[in-house]
Formats: structure tokens, C-alpha cells, sequence
């Protein structure tokens, strides 16, 4: 999966947990999606979740780094690292 | 208001700002000279609508220090609820950190509600002639709004009395030696992290480390904070621990000897998980309510092994079962439940409130002879230990956050087209419970809905908001016409809720 392919899917994804009165089209790649309002904070959680299932990133081991939940660009580039 | 000579030092670690004993005392004293100087004085009600911070806690001993009333809100509340607060409390005066929303200017002034800055009273000059603070005991101390912010305010009064008797009780029960680095990560406008987690341990002499609440991106860096900054205690709700465990690295330097967990039912599964994360078996369940000053009792009774429900023994205090829940029937007088036997939970502290701010009629539902009805359920076993085994208080645990559902009806019912509703309690994954809403509504369109969400934000704050919503045709009542939130919340789990997104992205 290239990292368009992967995108789609995060964005499906995040379509399914985003505030109701908050469209995702509204978003950027690099707008932050706590800040922005397009989640809520404990979303993180459900992130991590997705994550971890759908392309194996391992959170077990050093715990999160906040900042690279921050986007959609430094989720995949979260993703990239782990699977390089 | 200090229990000792002088504060400890207080740190925000994430921004690196530290006041150290002396400045807080600076602090206090400039803020002292600024709140006088706009006309506060004893026995003013005073709002303080930020939290968490060091200002804050400058600010508090500010108000105490001019023998003001401190009604700490939370800073999440639209306009329109902190003008129902501030209209309940006939607030002399709000203070804010940075901009005050314009919106809430206009309505805090109509009522004649000062608004002040922080900054603005932190840089009067220190006035030489300021009087030893002029308060008396029994002087209301602290104001801590539990409900009602859209409707019938709920505001729990404490005393000065009443607030020394907790801490004083803590310390006898806790001791101070586990609390020399407190970490606070909960919110500054309750009681549990206000009066037991920051102020019982700081006006003690120990240093506090004050964080933002709730924050997600602290709670991923929690055992890093705890390493940098060798905390020794913390306390916490659930639903942050689920968060942490999740996501942060555990802490390795070893300095946390205690953690309590309180606000929210504590399972044994997360207990022990919370115990191997912080590597230390000193993890206990704190239970406290904001009527008895918070925690109140708590799992100190030495080796133990986590149990749900479990609490352990009181702090300060005495607890009895009884078989009744009415006021007119407390210990002694109503039939008391046996070893074992589960029961209405009561409490006797003299760190009990005052009462409930102008209304009399909710205290004497829940005060008598000294007693508190403290609305759970549990039961006391052959040892004196607190188990806790329900709740009949009607609100919403929202990750230790309390949402009462009369707060969001009270809202709803004025939207035009709504017939009937009912707010009760969801499950959720991450905070335990949350917001739902059935709606019985003429005409449910998409514009509708639209609007009456639209008039549900103007109103309630993020953390009220209903998540689920559902619409149906009539709502099941019992048989003399009242709602049950417990039955509607089983009718609704087999009824599809509302594409929320859908109708909020969707055409008229």
C-alpha cells in the first residue's frame, strides 16, 4: 500500500470518528486535528487503535509521541517509519 | 488559608514557569492590592473563569487574603452558563486570564459582574496597609458549582472551617511525606483536583505541579513528566489512566510512592494495570464527593489486593449503611444495614458544606443531624471496609467529569418542536459513560435537527453535548408518568441512533 493508498484509508477512518459538525473536506493535511476541532481529545485512543490494526504500528514498546498524531501527514509519515 | 508557614514552590512542566514560595507570596500580595483596589471586599462572591495555571492559585490566595468568596468555573462554559452561575451567585466580579469573550462581557456587566484581569490585578503595586485577611471561620471560602449551569444552579458553599477540616484530616490520615512533588493534572474548578489534589498537599509547604487538564498530549508524556520532574504522588480519573497506559512509556525513575484514582468506578483489572504501570502497589481508590471537601475515604488500610467497588476506610470521617436513602431517616434513626449488607452510604466529616447556595430545599434533602446522604449505594464488611456498589444520583460520569442530564433537558426542551426528551447515560469505550438524547419532535427534518443542534452548542459546553442522539414517537413511563433514564437507556439500545454526521453535512 503507497502512501495515497494509505491516506484514503486513514481518512475513511477518520471520517467515522470526527465531530459531527465538523466535515473532514474542511481539513488539510497538515491542520491539527485536535486544535482544528475535528476530534476529540480522547479520539487519540481510537487513533492509536487504528493504527496498531490496520498497519501493525507498535505503540507497546516507547509509548506515543504526541506530536506525531498531530496530522494526517505526521500519522503517515508515523506509519512510513515503522514500516521502513 | 495556609496550613503550614508558607506554600510550597508551584510549576507548570509544561511550559517550565515556576513560582517558588516567596514569589507566590509576591504574587498574592500584588493581586490582593488589585482586587481591593476595584472594590472587592469581604464576602464578595468572586468568579475565576480559567484554571490550572499559576495565576490561578495566586489569584485564590488573592480573594481569600481580601476575604472574598472564590467560585472557581470551568473554563469550558459557554457565556450563557457562566451568566446563569454568576446570576445564582450575584458574582461582585469575574476575573479572567487574557481576552474575555466579548459576548460574555456584555452579559456578565448587565448583571453588574465586574470583569477583571489577572494580569491587570497582578501588577497593582502591594499595598503596605493590607490587613491581616479579615475572614472568620465560618465565612464562605469556596463555591463549587456541581449542576445546574443551564437552569437551577447547584453550587456546594465551603467554609473556611469546613475546607481546614478536610486538609486538616488528610494530613493526619495521609501524612505529608508521600506528597513532597504533587502532580495535579485534573481540573482546578472541582473538588478533587482543587481542594485534595492541589491545595491539601501545596498549603502543606509541598511543591505542586500544576498541568492543563485532561490534556491528551500530557497524558502521552506522563511518565516522562513524572521522571523530569520526580514526582512522588498524583491522582487521576480513570479514563485519563486508560488513556496513559495506552500511550505512554512507563515512568523508570522510581520517585512515585503513591497514586490515587478517584471520581469514577475503579475496576480491579485497571488497578492492577495502573499499579504495574507506575510501579508502585500504592495505588488507591480515593472516593470523594465535593460536599464532604472530596476525598473522604480511600484504600490505606496496608496490604490488599484490588477488588471492584473496593475504597477501603474514611478519612475524617464516619460512614454508616443504612437500609432507607431519605433524609428523614440518617443513622440512628433508620434501620442500619448489617456487615456485608448493601445500603445507602452516609457520611459524617465536619468538613461537610455548609449547604447548597441559597437552596435549602436540596440540602435538607441530603443533610440531617450532621449526616450527608451521599446518593450512593454500597455496603460496610466485617472489617469497616467501604465497598461502593452503585449510584442513585441522577448524572452522567463522563471520565469523572459529572454531566447532569436536567442541565441538558432544561436546554432542549426550549427548542421549538421538541415535544419530549430524555438525556441519560450511554456507554463509552474511552470515558466510561456519555451523552445520549431521545427526542420526541414535530417534524424531525434535517434543518431541524440542524438547528437544534446549532442551539445545543450555543448553550452547553463541548463536554455536555449529547453524542448519540435518537428519535422516536413516545418515551416509556412509568406507571405514575415519570421517565425512567435507566429504562430509556434500554429502549434505546435496541433503537438506530442518528447519523449525526449525515444530517449535519447533509441538504435541508
Amino acid at each position: 500500500m503507497n502512501r495515497a493508498d494509505q491516506r484514503a484509508v486513514l481518512l475513511r477512518f477518520l471520517e467515522s470518528i470526527r465531530k459531527p459538525d465538523r466535515p473532514l473536506n474542511d481539513l488539510s493535511d497538515d491542520d491539527h486535528l485536535i486544535q482544528s476541532g475535528l476530534i476529540d481529545s480522547l479520539a487519540v485512543l481510537e487513533i492509536v487503535a487504528f493504527l496498531e490494526q490496520e498497519f501493525g504500528v507498535d505503540f507497546a514498546e516507547g509509548g506515543i509521541d504526541p506530536s506525531r498524531l498531530a496530522t494526517i501527514n505526521r500519522i503517515l509519515d508515523l506509519v512510513a517509519q515503522q514500516r521502513a | 488559608m495556609l496550613l503550614g508557614a508558607a506554600t510550597g514552590p508551584i510549576t507548570e512542566p509544561l511550559t517550565g514557569r515556576r513560582w517558588e514560595p516567596d514569589e507566590v507570596r509576591r504574587q498574592v500580595l500584588h493581586r490582593a492590592a488589585g482586587l481591593r483596589a476595584g472594590g472587592i471586599r469581604q464576602g464578595n462572591r468572586v468568579l475565576i473563569g480559567y484554571g490550572n495555571c499559576l495565576e490561578f492559585f495566586a489569584d485564590l490566595l488573592a480573594l481569600w487574603t481580601v476575604g472574598a468568596c472564590a467560585i472557581p468555573l470551568d473554563a469550558r462554559l459557554t457565556p450563557f452558563e457562566i451568566e446563569t452561575l454568576s446570576r445564582a451567585a450575584r458574582a461582585r466580579a469575574y476575573i479572567g486570564l487574557g481576552d474575555v469573550d466579548a459576548d460574555l462581557t456584555r452579559k456578565l456587566e448587565a448583571l453588574g459582574t465586574t470583569v477583571m484581569l489577572s494580569d491587570a490585578i497582578g501588577a497593582e503595586p502591594i499595598d503596605p496597609a493590607l490587613p491581616v485577611p479579615p475572614y472568620r471561620l465560618d465565612d464562605d471560602a469556596l463555591i463549587l458549582f456541581t449542576s445546574g449551569t443551564t437552569g437551577n444552579p447547584k453550587g456546594v458553599v465551603h467554609t473556611h472551617r469546613s475546607l481546614r477540616a478536610r486538609w486538616f484530616s488528610l494530613r493526619g490520615h495521609l501524612g505529608l511525606e508521600k506528597y513532597r512533588r504533587t502532580l495535579c493534572l485534573l481540573p482546578t474548578h472541582f473538588g478533587h483536583g482543587l481542594i485534595c489534589n492541589a491545595l491539601f498537599p501545596w498549603l502543606s509547604g509541598q511543591e505542586l505541579f500544576i498541568l492543563p487538564p485532561f490534556t491528551p498530549d500530557a497524558v502521552m508524556r506522563l511518565g516522562e513528566i513524572l521522571d523530569q520532574q520526580r514526582i512522588t504522588f498524583m491522582s487521576s480519573v480513570p479514563s485519563v489512566w486508560r488513556l496513559a497506559l495506552k500511550t505512554a512509556r512507563p515512568p523508570s525513575a522510581g520517585t512515585l510512592q503513591r497514586v490515587f484514582v478517584g471520581s469514577a468506578p475503579l475496576s480491579a483489572h485497571l488497578w492492577r494495570d495502573i499499579q504495574r504501570w507506575s510501579g508502585t502497589r500504592d495505588v488507591a481508590n480515593a472516593y470523594g464527593i465535593t460536599e464532604t471537601g472530596s476525598w473522604v475515604a480511600g484504600t490505606t488500610v496496608g496490604e490488599f489486593e484490588p477488588e471492584d467497588g473496593l475504597i477501603g476506610v474514611p478519612w475524617g470521617a464516619v460512614a454508616a449503611i443504612t437500609r432507607e436513602g431519605t433524609a428523614d431517616a440518617p443513622p440512628g434513626v433508620g434501620e442500619p444495614c448489617g456487615a456485608g449488607d448493601v445500603g445507602f452510604v452516609w457520611l459524617n466529616t465536619p468538613a461537610l458544606m455548609k449547604g447548597y447556595l441559597d437552596r435549602d430545599d436540596l440540602t435538607a434533602q441530603c443533610v440531617t443531624a450532621g449526616w450527608f446522604l451521599t446518593g450512593d449505594l454500597g455496603l460496610l464488611d466485617d472489617r469497616g471496609w467501604l465497598y461502593l456498589r452503585g449510584r442513585v444520583r441522577d448524572e452522567i460520569n463522563k471520565g469523572g467529569a459529572k454531566v447532569y442530564p436536567a442541565d441538558i433537558e432544561a436546554v432542549t426542551e426550549q427548542f421549538a418542536g421538541v415535544n419530549d426528551l430524555c438525556c441519560f447515560a450511554v456507554d463509552d469505550p474511552h470515558y466510561g459513560q456519555n451523552v445520549g438524547l431521545v427526542l420526541v419532535m414535530t417534524d424531525p427534518t434535517p434543518a431541524r435537527l440542524r438547528g437544534l443542534y446549532a442551539w445545543l452548542q450555543a448553550h452547553l459546553a463541548e463536554h455536555q453535548m449529547p453524542v448519540k442522539w435518537f428519535l422516536t414517537d413516545n418515551l416509556p413511563r412509568t406507571s405514575r408518568g415519570k421517565i425512567s433514564r435507566d429504562r430509556i437507556a434500554e429502549v434505546c439500545k435496541g433503537l438506530s441512533p442518528l447519523d449525526l454526521r449525515a444530517v449535519l453535512g447533509g441538504a435541508p
